[in-house]
């Protein structure tokens, strides 16, 4: 043995890292499992919140519409209220806009600042067209989110919103 | 890669001596279990070391979901342990770490005790070792108290009344532990929270270095 | 190694340019007597601590840790107790000459003898011999400390009815309860509350009455006849009121 004491060293280094990464591995395994579990939870899928809204009353004009609902934040419930800019198209189907500016999360509204026919964001001057759309040369990227839209009862039900393809 | 890497750092920061003289240090052969299986006493102070590991790893990643107020305390132990995948085994290596780590402590203690380790020139060493052991008893009271469930707060309410107890500073130090002169509450709870988290844990850490300073000094003990 | 008068540093630095070489220190002309600390010595070190995690893994899957329900400070009738490391020094408190107005003595004169004698051990037992064996005084008082810790462990765990002490601490289910119904107002003005407590969650002196999967009859029969530890006739109203009171009770559920 003797003879080769690097090749016995060698081993030796081998087995300890050996060793060494399997206690490792046996400590931190479960916590960092533990730690990533929202990453992996994955969404739950979007219930429909009721609004006051009827659905009949919806006209061509976006019209602003806030609802509440009960959200679950692992031990914490809290209600949380929420807003949608709602409109019938032209094909007469219902569209709900996230009111969330896609630029920096502001507020946008209908026909702000006299911008006719458009969403106005205040915080950067951000425009968006009727349909969502941003306005090419203002600081939106991306067109404003969309709910997906059901009926209950004659009211409006509003999923969790989803990115927009127009 | 890796070496001309480690060349680099090497060159600049000379760090060659700093871990060789941890890697090649001599340790006697009396210690090995190898050579002797009754050496296997010598594996108490390192496993007692190795529990505390595991005990600063599984308390960080308890404190991503725990919240140490009496409103939601219990309810994020309880979503911590039963909806989060694992919480059961990162909370259980918490819970019982913190016993096994006064048994392994124990343990150390008569090892050292009975081969009369701690005498000259060691005796140093072992009042450190000592002051390690209170710690380590602070640290298991203090973590009682953080689920805030009955036993966390009915045990915690009986140690405060025991410090209370003590002549002359008996009820300065209660209202200290417990943050205020009559409850045992929200502010008792932060403060616990608090020691057994921040305070207790560096001065575990600084005397650990200061025990292992002194063990690298001085070598193991001879054999008896 | 080069030292003193032109040594030469890398850069303006305090790092030596000379590099010193990277080969670990070689123990053969010390066969058997001391060895590395990597690997040789770790290693041995590692497979001890790799053979323990797997146990200690084991411990914790086979034994969830304890948690109880939710600190309730206005249940005076719960026992507690602390970690069992702190027994000894919960059970010295029981004796006579340990409490009461000798607490000093309980709660610190003998424990700080005990832990101060630890503490200062080194400077108390102060002879060159190492033996246990040559030195008796040191051995006979740690033993002496050891069986005395042992046996007053001991005595706390065997005073404690350990089940009743579970059931005290654990999770009861909550139902949703109408405060307003006429037969909580029964179970109200007849007492019942008093054990059973306003949740009806139960205490230490009485059960949950939270979805017992008793029908209503059988409840009814309770109240009146008593069962366990609870005395017949503590149910004093009238007919009306206890079919009420029974039905009310045999239809609460969990939420």
């Amino acid at each position: 043995m003797s003879k080769q004491p690097v090749s016995r060293r060698q081993f030796l280094n081998y087995t300890l890292t050996g060793v060494g990464g399997f206690m490792a591995a046996g400590m931190l395994m479960p916590m960092v499992r533990f730690a990533v579990d929202p990453v992996l939870k994955g969404e739950a899928a979007g219930d429909y919140h009721p609004t006051q809204q009827k659905v009949s009353e919806l006209t061509e004009t976006p019209v602003r519409v806030d609802f509440s609902y009960e959200q679950k934040d692992a031990w914490y419930t809290s209600e949380v209220t929420s807003t949608a800019w709602v409109y019938k198209n032209n094909k007469g189907e219902i569209v709900a806009l996230s009111p969330v500016c896609k630029h920096l999360g502001c507020t946008v509204s209908w026909e702000g600042n006299d911008h006719k026919n458009q969403f106005f964001c205040p915080c950067h001057n951000g425009l968006y067209e009727k349909s969502g759309k941003n306005v090419p040369g203002t600081p939106p990227l991306k067109p404003l989110d969309v709910y997906p839209t059901a009926e209950k009862d004659g009211l409006l039900q509003l999923g969790k919103p989803q990115a927009n393809n127009v | 890669m890796l070496n001309k890497i480690y060349d680099w750092v090497d060159e600049r920061l000379d760090i060659t001596p700093l871990w060789r003289d941890i890697a090649d240090h001599e340790v006697p052969e009396h210690v090995n279990p190898a050579h002797h299986f009754s050496a296997f006493v010598y594996c108490f102070g390192g496993l007692t070391f190795f529990v505390t590991v595991i005990q600063i790893l599984s308390g960080m990643f308890l404190t991503m979901y725990y919240v140490p107020d009496i409103k939601n305390a219990w309810e994020s132990v309880y979503y911590l342990q039963n909806e989060v995948a694992f919480g059961v085994i990162v909370r259980g290596m918490h819970h019982w770490g913190a016993s096994l780590v006064i048994v392994m402590m124990f343990l150390h203690t008569l090892r050292v005790f009975f081969q009369g380790a701690y005498k000259k020139p060691r005796e140093l060493n072992w009042v450190v070792g000592v002051l390690i052991f209170f710690v380590m008893l602070g640290l298991g009271f203090t973590g009682y108290l953080l689920p805030w469930d009955m036993k966390a707060l009915f045990a915690t309410k009986v140690g405060i009344e025991i410090a209370a107890s003590t002549p002359l500073i008996g009820h300065e130090l209660k209202v200290l532990l417990a943050g205020h002169p009559d409850i045992v509450g929200a502010q008792t709870l932060t403060r616990f929270f608090a020691i057994h988290v921040f305070f207790l844990p560096a001065a575990l850490l600084g005397l650990m270095g200061a025990h292992f300073l002194m063990i690298r000094k001085q070598g193991i003990s001879g054999p008896l | 190694m080069h030292r003193g008068k032109g040594m030469k540093f890398v850069g303006d630095s305090r790092v030596p340019a000379e590099r010193k070489p990277n080969i670990p220190k070689d123990y053969s002309e010390y066969p058997g007597k001391t060895e590395a600390f990597w690997p040789n010595f770790l290693l041995k070190e590692w497979m001890v601590g790799a053979v323990f995690l797997i146990g200690y893994l084991c411990l914790t899957i086979a034994h969830p840790s304890p948690l109880e329900r939710v600190a309730d400070p206005t249940d005076t009738g719960y026992l507690p107790l602390p970690d069992w490391y702190f027994l000894f020094l919960y059970q010295l408190l029981k004796y006579t000459y340990a409490s009461g107005p000798y607490n000093i003595i309980g709660a610190f004169i003998i424990p700080g003898l005990a832990f101060g004698a630890l503490m200062l051990a080194p400077f108390i037992d102060r002879g060159p011999k190492r033996r246990p064996t040559q030195r008796p005084f040191a051995t006979g008082f740690m033993l002496l400390s050891i069986a005395s810790i042992i046996f007053l462990t001991w005595e706390s765990v065997v005073a404690v009815d350990w089940e009743a002490k579970e059931a005290m601490g654990k999770i009861v289910e909550e139902a949703e309860i109408d405060t307003s119904s006429d037969g909580f107002v029964v179970y109200e003005e007849n007492g019942c509350i008093n054990c059973h407590g306003d949740n009806l969650a139960g205490g230490s002196a009485a059960p949950s009455l939270v979805g017992t999967g008793l029908t209503a009859e059988e409840v009814a029969d309770i109240a009146k006849n008593g069962v366990g530890k609870m005395p017949p006739g503590m149910y004093k109203g009238n007919d009306e009121d206890l079919a009420k009171l029974s039905e009310f009770i045999s239809t609460l559920e969990a939420k």
